[in-house]
């Protein structure tokens, strides 16, 4: 089977039967996708760029160790398997392409890093043409009357869908027919596309369980069947998330010596030597004092702010703060003002509004203002603009809480999130909160800053005494991951100015009075049974890793524009959201990306996610995708979005050809 | 003169009556008017005043409309209009609080008094201060889960397919065919229509409150539920009553006192809730779940349980309380478990119907916007399920180092044992004159108590036995507990094993309080 190319007839045929068996609704979606995939077929005969190479075979590929443990015995993609250029000899693979991408190309990579020479933009929102806000109304309105008129009908035929919804036996319902109309009426009929299964590691690739309803959403049944698709949408950012490699190694180690559970919580003997070598650890890595973590990233948010403020506090925080953080602000028991998404000067008026008014009623002056914002939103894209609400914190005198939940790792030449890549030092930050479960790969989050503010946290906060400590083998990743990125330095080395490799000096000089970040990590920093091979112990695997990142966030944000979509957010982002506005449009997006011959994952955030016209796609590029991946996505984009007329953009226009092949050149342009 | 400018005027008035008929015509075959000029005519009845008032109603609805919504601040009577300069000169002043207060001399020798276990959990820990193995009376390991050689290999296994973190929250990519395999053993393991699965224990059921209480709703709950519930209630907006400590007779009065006002209020029927703790994690009492499912199902109220501490230890196979009492679970409306304690791997669950699952995976905030958990995680609780179906003969010997604990401490001088005597977490507090452990008057000085805890930790690590106090945030929690020491028995030691370090903490407790008097 590995030495046959992969048979588009076969992968229609498959298609078409699990499409038969959907809704009729449906049909209009399967006749498409195989006009689609036709088309593509023509075009890759055409274009040898893309075709898979048939005569590599397995055998000859260093992926044939991993023969085992690829999923997809029965997997036709082999592009997907098997790289287009194979590696060369020298260049020894540790994990499966599924995983990881080879990409030995030295020009595909970049340094994230803020050019300070040219002008930072907020949030800039393009407006599509009115029509298209017409269309999404209308749209709207039709799925809306649809809807009354179904539960009207539903309610005379077939009541038995309608008892949880209405009082019966004394009972109020748990949920109102109103309440339950956008989930019912609006987001079932996308169902299809949201909350897929998926199977193995969520790296470069991802297998989604198959699956069809019969009624219309209500139940999903399983083919048992899977289907390989090129993966757009974890945010395993640097792929540390492996099942093979240095990083996996050093996990299952820990689970060899420490188990699966940690048994308890961190103040009632549920610490190990563990969390300590990663606390120090993390506030090495970003240069403040100390850091805790926390087994959750959603319950750091929700568990650490009210600690940092209560009653006579203000809280300001930017209006699309994730809800983490929402409930976090709701217990605290401060006050609560928001400002409009990342503008500081909404903030700056705000502030002088509070400070000089003082608190309500009372005016007294607040005890203390604690700002929360994102280092990156993870709806918008949109990067903080860091070093303007620095300069705002030291003549407003408020605290400053930034969650890097999305750009720790994934931004800064040194991973080292927004501080930098704008260069700020992190001292100056109060408060640096980020997750695990992104850049990572593992799960929880962490909280940094003083000494004082860590231990008051560690006593004082509901993580503490109540929740689980966060177990051995995920806060092992952890460890494993930062120190990949900083570097090892043996015992035997150790120098007091150790300095971080640096990337490349020469593209922003460094701002007055900036600290240099604590460089490599000594090996007395780990734990002793903890040994890296070489590539992770010199940081040169999470370097290259890094700069890949850049490179196809980059080239994908400028491409997607090049080719006339509206994308929003900054061009450095490792989010992607391409805006498609009709909410119709968002589901057969997903379903054709899917149905491509060389599938495609992708998420849809649609109302209530986002605001009720700004339905749009996710994508999240990761270090583990190579060009060719990034252009495939880029095909697929400009063909699908020709076919739902989704290009309203105003940016000047590219060919598709000229964007894949000028993408250097893109890139180096933002 | 006067007929002739009427005559002149005549055709200027009768082109006014001619339009004046036209519009009318025109504005009664706009469908609707009628009513408009029905409620126009009752609405003015002769009187101008109250078109007025209508009129003035009708621009205050607009102005109201249009105003900002944000800021209602500035247009408040409490605003205060300052110059640019002023406002300047404010912020210069203004002098903030530091972000948290410094620690108390007490709270610093607390926290470095926390033990840090060096290497693997389990019940013969070594500590990383000292380098001494001791024996653990404090960690969860209630089956003896912990270091199990067949979890750690269905762990490896894992590791190596799936990789470590999910990387994505459940809708988008984030839920694996592992996790719904986990949800699927849980909800056979317990009988239930379906589960889902939360990546924290804590967050678990104080994300599960506020996903079915809203606004207007009502809850009962017992006074003492631990910190999770009272944030997920906090969060939850709804109207609270509170029943006293694990008392149903108190329950069944605010019950009927519920009604009673709804009635006399000729309330609509709302969402009505009993949120209560199977065992309770502050003092280890154990509710009487077949006479609180009667009271529900009597006074039509939804239950949610909270098997935190009793999923996984009590029990013939560690069902639950639902197994000791021969309750379905099913009667349970939504019965939240944590699987990091009773399953010895990390997060929770919530059992119930297919309805109350599914509408989670919309609703619940910690489900919906946080990664779900490591697939490793996953199958360790899946292994875990297993063992204790198989192995129901753990279960016996907790129960077994559960008596042999308490029969030692019981005839410890100076302590009183607190909680149920099958309860697998044993709380004891100092016994003082008054002998009072009411929780709404404290009459003993908290912070005393607690030296005097800490101190009988402290000694009874030194020598060789892992103890900790209940760790409690004080001044935070709604009703304040005594301090108390809390033992979590556990499987995976022998009797003998346990009967001994029984027997020095006894001798700690009559070491230090005999220092003291």
């Amino acid at each position: 089977m590995a030495l046959n190319p992969p048979s588009p007839s076969l992968s229609i045929f498959r298609e078409k039967k699990s499409f038969s068996q959907l809704p009729s609704m449906m049909k209009a979606v399967s006749y498409l996708s195989a006009v689609q995939q036709a088309d593509f077929r023509t075009r890759t005969h055409d274009n040898p760029h893309t075709a898979p190479t048939p005569a590599l075979s397995r055998s000859s590929s260093p992926a044939t160790s991993f023969e085992d443990f690829v999923l997809n015995e029965d997997d036709d993609n082999s592009s997907l398997v098997n790289p287009n250029t194979p590696p060369m000899s020298e260049q020894v693979s540790t994990t499966p392409h599924t995983e990881f991408g080879h990409c030995a190309n030295e020009a595909y990579r970049c340094v994230s890093k803020h050019d300070y020479t040219k002008p930072f933009l907020e949030h800039t929102i393009e407006e599509p043409p009115l029509y298209v806000h017409l269309a999404t109304y209308i749209s709207f309105i039709i799925l809306y009357t649809l809807g009354y008129l179904r539960d009207l009908f539903g309610m005379y035929f077939t009541k038995s869908h309608f008892t949880h919804l209405e009082f019966h036996d004394g009972y109020a319902p748990l949920d109102s027919k109103f309440d339950s109309f956008v989930r019912r009426r609006l987001k079932r009929r996308m169902d299809d596309c949201y909350a897929q299964p998926i199977t193995g590691v969520p790296g470069r690739t991802l297998h989604i369980l198959d699956r069809y309803s019969l009624d219309y959403n209500h139940t999903q049944i399983y083919t048992g069947g899977k289907t390989c698709a090129l993966n757009l949408s974890s945010y395993n950012y640097l792929a540390f998330s492996q099942g093979h490699g240095g990083w996996a190694d050093a996990v299952a180690e820990s689970i060899r010596q420490y188990g699966v559970s940690s048994c308890g919580t961190r103040l009632g003997s549920g610490s190990n030597d563990l969390h300590v070598f990663a606390e120090a650890l993390i506030a090495r890595f970003l240069g403040t004092e100390d850091a805790l973590v926390c087994s959750m990233g959603f319950a750091t948010n929700s568990t650490f702010i009210p600690t940092l403020a209560g009653k006579g506090s203000l809280i300001i925080s930017d209006e699309l703060n994730h809800t983490s953080m929402r409930v976090g602000i709701r217990q605290s028991g401060a006050e609560i003002r928001l400002f409009k998404h990342n503008s500081m000067s909404d903030l700056e008026s705000v502030l002088r509004e509070a400070i000089s008014q003082g608190q309500p009623k009372t005016h007294r002056a607040w005890k203390k203002i604690l700002v929360i914002v994102e280092g990156l939103y993870s709806m918008e894209g949109t990067l903080l603009n860091l070093p303007k609400i620095v300069e705002l914190k030291q003549k407003y005198k408020f605290y400053l809480y930034i969650d890097e939940a999305h750009s720790i790792g994934s931004l800064g030449s040194r991973g080292r999130g927004v501080t930098d890549y704008f260069n700020v030092p992190p001292g100056s930050i109060d408060v640096l909160m980020g997750t695990f479960s992104k850049g990572f790969g593992a799960a929880g989050g962490y909280i940094s800053g003083s000494k004082s503010l860590i231990d008051a946290l560690r006593l004082r906060s509901h993580s503490g005494p109540y929740a689980e400590a966060i177990t051995p083998s995920v806060i092992t990743q952890v460890v494993v991951s930062m120190a990949s990125i900083m570097g090892v330095v043996p015992a035997s080395q150790l120098t007091e100015s150790m300095p971080f490799p640096c990337l490349d000096s020469s593209i922003v000089a460094p701002k007055k009075g900036v600290e240099e970040l604590p460089g490599m990590v000594p090996a007395s920093m780990l734990p002793r049974w903890m040994i890296l091979c070489p590539s992770l112990a010199d940081g040169s695997e999470a370097r290259m890793r890094m700069r890949r990142l850049a490179f196809n966030c980059r080239y994908l944000h400028a491409g997607l524009k090049k080719l006339g979509f509206i994308v929003y957010g900054h061009a450095s982002s490792p989010i992607i959201p391409l805006l498609i506005f009709n909410p119709g449009k968002l589901a057969v997006f997903v379903r054709m990306m899917r149905a491509r011959p060389i599938p495609i994952a992708v998420v849809f955030v649609s109302y209530p996610g986002t605001s009720f016209l700004a339905g749009r796609v996710r994508l999240c590029p990761s270090a583990s995708h190579t060009k060719e991946d990034i252009d495939i996505v880029l095909r697929a984009c400009d063909e699908v979005g020709g076919i739902l007329d989704m290009r309203y953009g105003s940016c000047e226009r590219w060919g598709i050809d000229e964007v894949c092949e000028r993408a250097v050149e893109l890139v180096h342009s933002v | 003169m006067d007929s002739s400018t009427s005559v002149a005027l005549e055709p200027l008035l009768s082109f006014l009556a001619f339009s004046l008929s036209k519009l009318e015509s025109g504005f009664y075959r706009i469908p609707g008017s009628a009513v408009v000029a029905r409620y126009v005519k009752s609405s003015h009845q002769n009187d101008p005043g109250r078109t007025i008032l209508e009129l003035i109603l009708v621009i205050f609805a607009i102005r109201t409309l249009l105003q900002s919504r944000t800021r209602t601040d500035r247009s408040g009577k409490h605003f205060i209009k300052f110059s640019e300069k002023e406002i300047d000169e404010l912020v210069d002043e203004w002098a903030p609080e530091p972000l948290v207060q410094p620690l108390s001399e007490w709270e610093q020798k607390d926290l470095s008094s926390v033990p840090v276990i060096a290497g693997p959990n389990g019940p013969k820990p070594k500590l990383l201060a000292t380098g001494k193995v001791v024996t653990n009376l404090a960690s969860f390991n209630f089956a003896g889960l912990a270091g199990n050689e067949k979890v750690k290999e269905r762990a490896l296994e894992t590791l190596q397919k799936y990789g470590l973190g999910s990387c994505g929250p459940p809708g988008f990519y984030g839920t694996i065919d592992v996790h719904l395999d986990l949800e699927r053993d849980i909800a056979e393991f317990l009988g239930t229509e379906a589960s889902i699965l939360y990546s924290q224990g804590f967050s678990t059921i104080s994300s599960v409150i506020p996903a079915f209480c809203k606004r207007g709703d009502i809850i009962v709950a017992d006074r003492s539920v631990n910190f999770a519930i009272q944030k997920g209630i906090l969060i939850s907006r709804s109207t609270v009553r509170w029943y006293d400590h694990n008392d149903l007779k108190s329950l069944e009065d605010t019950l009927i006192s519920v009604e009673k006002e709804r009635k006399k209020r000729k309330g609509p029927l709302t969402r009505r809730f009993i949120i209560t703790e199977g065992i309770f994690e502050r003092d280890g009492e154990m509710v009487d779940l077949p006479k609180l499912v009667e009271l529900k199902l009597k006074y039509k109220y939804r239950l949610i349980l909270d098997e935190s501490v009793s999923f996984g230890t009590m029990g013939r196979t560690g069902r639950g309380l639902t197994e000791l009492y021969n309750v379905p679970a099913s009667q349970i409306d939504m019965l939240v478990g944590s699987v990091a304690n009773g399953l010895c791997s990390a997060g929770g669950f919530c059992a119930g119907s297919a309805i109350v699952v599914d509408h989670q995976r919309i609703n619940g905030t910690s489900f919906v916007f946080s990664a779900s958990m490591p697939a490793l995680l996953a199958t360790s609780g899946s292994e875990a399920i297993t063992f204790l179906r198989n192995n129901p003969s753990v279960l016996l010997n907790l129960q077994d180092n559960i008596r042999a604990i308490r029969a030692v401490l019981e005839k410890t001088e100076g302590i009183t044992l607190l909680g149920h005597r099958a309860s697998p977490i044993i709380h004891f507090c100092l016994r003082t004159q008054q002998q009072s452990l009411s929780v709404t008057q404290p009459t003993y000085d908290y912070e005393a108590e607690e030296r005097i805890l800490q101190d009988i930790v402290d000694d009874a690590i030194a020598n060789g036995v892992l103890l900790t106090r209940a760790k409690h945030l004080h001044g935070q929690e709604m009703v304040e507990s005594r301090p108390t020491i809390r033992i979590a028995a556990t499987a995976a030691l022998t009797r003998k094993e346990v009967e001994k370090a029984a027997g020095v903490v006894k001798a700690s407790v009559t070491r230090i309080l005999s220092k003291r008097r």
